[in-house]
């Protein structure tokens, strides 16, 4: 049965700077997504919110530095609570940190300057199906 | 001022002037003007070539003047940068308020004029560094401000007396607690508040518009602080500028130039309409209220922005509010860079882009200037990076005589016609957000995060069409982008546990009685139509944190929902 990928999409912690979020978040619905944009949460109300809502994949968008810490803990948390799903970040997130935010677990990372193609790509090889 | 009528074309002029354009148009251009239309960043559509028939009703006493005089567009002052530079007003902040001092200090011996501090995301959303919702994010983006303690170490050896202070506050509830701080330890130093001058942002639209948190205080709340701060300012601090509406972090999150400026004065207005009601006067405040812009690439109309901002917010002045005082009319602002116009591919480039930029600051009479760093999109600025920002600036102020004349671009077809076309534009957007119950409403009604996210939208699908072209990214890109080694700033580790035993320390030795006492007396203000800031003054005295304040107005007004695009 073909089905739309539902993303769940957050801006991770206090950070401030919704721009790329909201944007990637439009893009994705017009790649045929359904993107449930969360706003700002911590963690646990991410995790929360993906597994109620179905969510194929988790997004996660940080600019302030909190990366390291917070977005490898959205794995662990999921992991936990038995939701495999892959979970991506976008924002601007310094080079040498991508490779221990892949060992936590991530997905993948996208920079600024991203084309939408290439997250809708990653996207639909790692779930597995296309959109309807 | 002359009531005769000062034109500087007569109509036989403009006369002739059109039939030799058509001539020209069919003997010389012969339809070489382009295929395409040609726009300006808020879609102003530009013609090949300005003539005196493009502003043909001109009239220089009433339109233009002089500096110093009305209606302002040539500048606030009568001798501008004559008579004193920009500032040079580089903003920093990251770690410990040790940290951040410490970096205070290296700009101002390089030259810095003033300081301008940002704090990070739990200071900002008014959370203590030992608050688990600060986890991992203490010192980060910014730096940590807990309590009266880090005030007093964030300014620790500067002279807040003569070097003016920028704290880019964000949001009201924050503003109204770290103004408190500032002013007690002005108090405490012995300096006469008379001498303190500065600036805070405390601009709702941080709270309920750009700044998103999880949840944050609702609009008319948020607003009400912005207003008390301002009031208490303008009985107390002469010299401090209580607000900096701010355009700029609108345009970063997606809006026009236009659009930048309008909501800026449309919440200025809702601030006079506000202040006039609790009984102050139009000129007990408005000369103190100041404005913060973003200055994209499109030159000549970021430089027509800054003009059209001045005029139209004296025409506000003189007709809508009646202001007497000559500096009610004045409107001053800050200029910084546009981050979002620089680029991860190829980084240097933004060198090129924020000094072209802060050009069109200076050629626009800005007061103050923040050139940005060419590695944002990678981190924070470095040492390194941050000096090359002042560098620039320098250049403009000294090697490029770009100062040393005032509003040269007057005169210029071009300039004058695109000033008129963005002052009736930011007038018409004003008109329009009234229309809809005001600036307040149109954030309740989330009608201005749709405005925003829309035209963020709209901005990135030209970026991925290349129907906006950015070079390095979507113009000539190289096929194998130059792995170029950017230094990565690194935020201190270390910040989340010092702040944390700092906060432990201030707990155990504060009076505990004195602290309970004073907070619910705030409490019991947060309902009444009585202006906050003393009892917040009071409550920073007997050391209650930035966390505990803020706790009271989260449980007083309530959390809202930031409507979500």
């Amino acid at each position: 049965m073909e089905r739309k990928i539902k993303v769940v999409m957050a801006k991770l912690g206090l950070d401030i700077h919704w721009r790329g979020a909201v944007v990637v978040s439009r893009m994705l619905r017009d790649e045929g997504m359904e993107v449930v944009y969360l706003g700002n949460q911590f963690p646990p109300q991410i995790v929360d919110a993906a597994i109620q809502e179905g969510a194929d994949v988790i997004g996660l968008s940080t600019l302030s530095g909190n990366h390291l810490t917070l977005g490898p803990k959205v794995v662990e948390l999921a992991r936990e609570r038995g939701l495999d799903v892959p979970v991506i970040m976008g924002g601007v997130i310094p080079e040498e940190d991508i490779p221990p935010l892949k060992e936590a677990g991530i997905a993948a990372v996208f920079g600024p300057e991203t084309p939408i193609e290439a997250i809708s790509s990653f996207i639909k090889k790692e779930v597995g199906y296309s959109t309807v | 001022m002359t009531t005769n009528k000062t034109t500087l074309f007569d109509q036989a002029s403009i006369k002739q002037i059109q039939q030799e354009k058509e001539r020209w148009e069919r003997e010389t251009l012969k339809g070489g003007a382009g295929e395409r239309e040609y726009l300006t960043d808020s879609g102003i559509p530009v013609k090949l070539l300005y003539t005196p028939e493009d502003i043909q009703d001109f009239d220089y006493l009433r339109d233009l003047g002089f500096s110093g005089e009305p209606p302002y567009v040539r500048g606030v002052y009568p001798n501008m940068y004559r008579g004193r530079l920009f500032t040079v007003r580089q903003i920093a902040g990251f770690g410990t308020p040790e940290d951040t001092n410490q970096r205070f200090k290296f700009l101002l011996r390089n030259g810095a004029t003033g300081t301008s501090v940002v704090l990070d995301l739990p200071t900002i959303r008014g959370y203590d560094s030992d608050d688990p919702e600060a986890e991992g994010q203490v010192g980060a983006c910014g730096v940590a401000i807990d309590s009266l303690e880090d005030m007093e170490a964030l300014y620790e050896g500067i002279p807040i007396e003569k070097v003016s202070s920028n704290i880019v506050t964000h949001l009201p509830s924050t503003t109204v607690v770290l103004m408190a701080m500032f002013v007690v330890m002005a108090e405490k130093r012995g300096i006469p508040l008379e001498m303190l001058s500065g600036t805070n942002q405390n601009d709702f639209l941080m709270e309920t518009t750009i700044g998103s948190s999880l949840e944050v205080l609702p609009p008319r709340a948020s607003f009400r602080l912005q207003c008390d701060a301002i009031e208490y300012a303008s009985k107390h601090l002469p010299r401090w500028n209580p607000v900096s509406y701010n355009g700029y972090n609108l345009r970063e999150a997606g809006t026009t130039a236009v659009q930048e400026v309008a909501v800026a004065i449309a919440n200025a207005i809702a601030t006079c309409e506000e202040l006039i009601r609790r009984g102050n006067k139009i000129d007990d405040f408005a000369k103190r209220l100041s404005f913060f812009w973003n200055l994209f690439n499109d030159f000549f109309e970021e430089i027509a922005k800054c003009r059209a901002s001045r005029l139209v917010w004296h025409e506000l002045m003189r007709d809508r509010f009646h202001a007497q005082n000559p500096r009610s009319h004045l409107m001053r602002f800050h200029v910084q860079t546009a981050g979002i116009t620089l680029t991860k591919v190829e980084p240097y480039n933004n060198i090129a882009r924020s000094a072209i930029q802060g050009l069109a600051a200076v050629l626009g009479g800005a007061q103050s200037l923040h050139i940005d760093s060419f590695d944002e999109a990678y981190s924070a600025p470095t040492e390194e990076s941050a000096l090359i920002s002042i560098r620039t600036q320098q250049i403009l102020q000294v090697e490029t005589n770009v100062v040393n004349t005032v509003d040269p671009l007057a005169g210029s077809y071009y300039v004058e016609y695109l000033t008129r076309e963005m002052a009736k534009r930011i007038r018409n957007y004003i008109a329009e957000i009234e229309s809809r119950g005001g600036l307040v409403a149109c954030v309740e009604s989330g009608w201005l995060h749709r405005e925003i996210s829309d035209f963020a939208y709209k901005t990135q699908q030209d970026i991925e069409s290349g129907k906006r072209p950015i070079v390095g990214l979507n113009y000539f890109p190289q096929e194998t982008p130059p792995q170029t080694k950017v230094e990565v700033f690194r935020y201190p580790e270390n910040a989340e546990r010092i702040q944390k035993e700092k906060l432990a320390r201030l707990r155990a030795t504060r009076n505990q009685a004195r602290v309970k006492e004073i907070l619910a007396e705030l409490r019991r203000k947060c309902h009444e139509d009585t202006n906050l800031i003393p009892y917040i003054k009071e409550a920073v005295k007997a050391h209650a944190t930035l966390g505990e304040i803020e706790e009271v107005f989260r449980e007083e007004f309530g959390l809202w929902q930031f409507p979500l695009v």
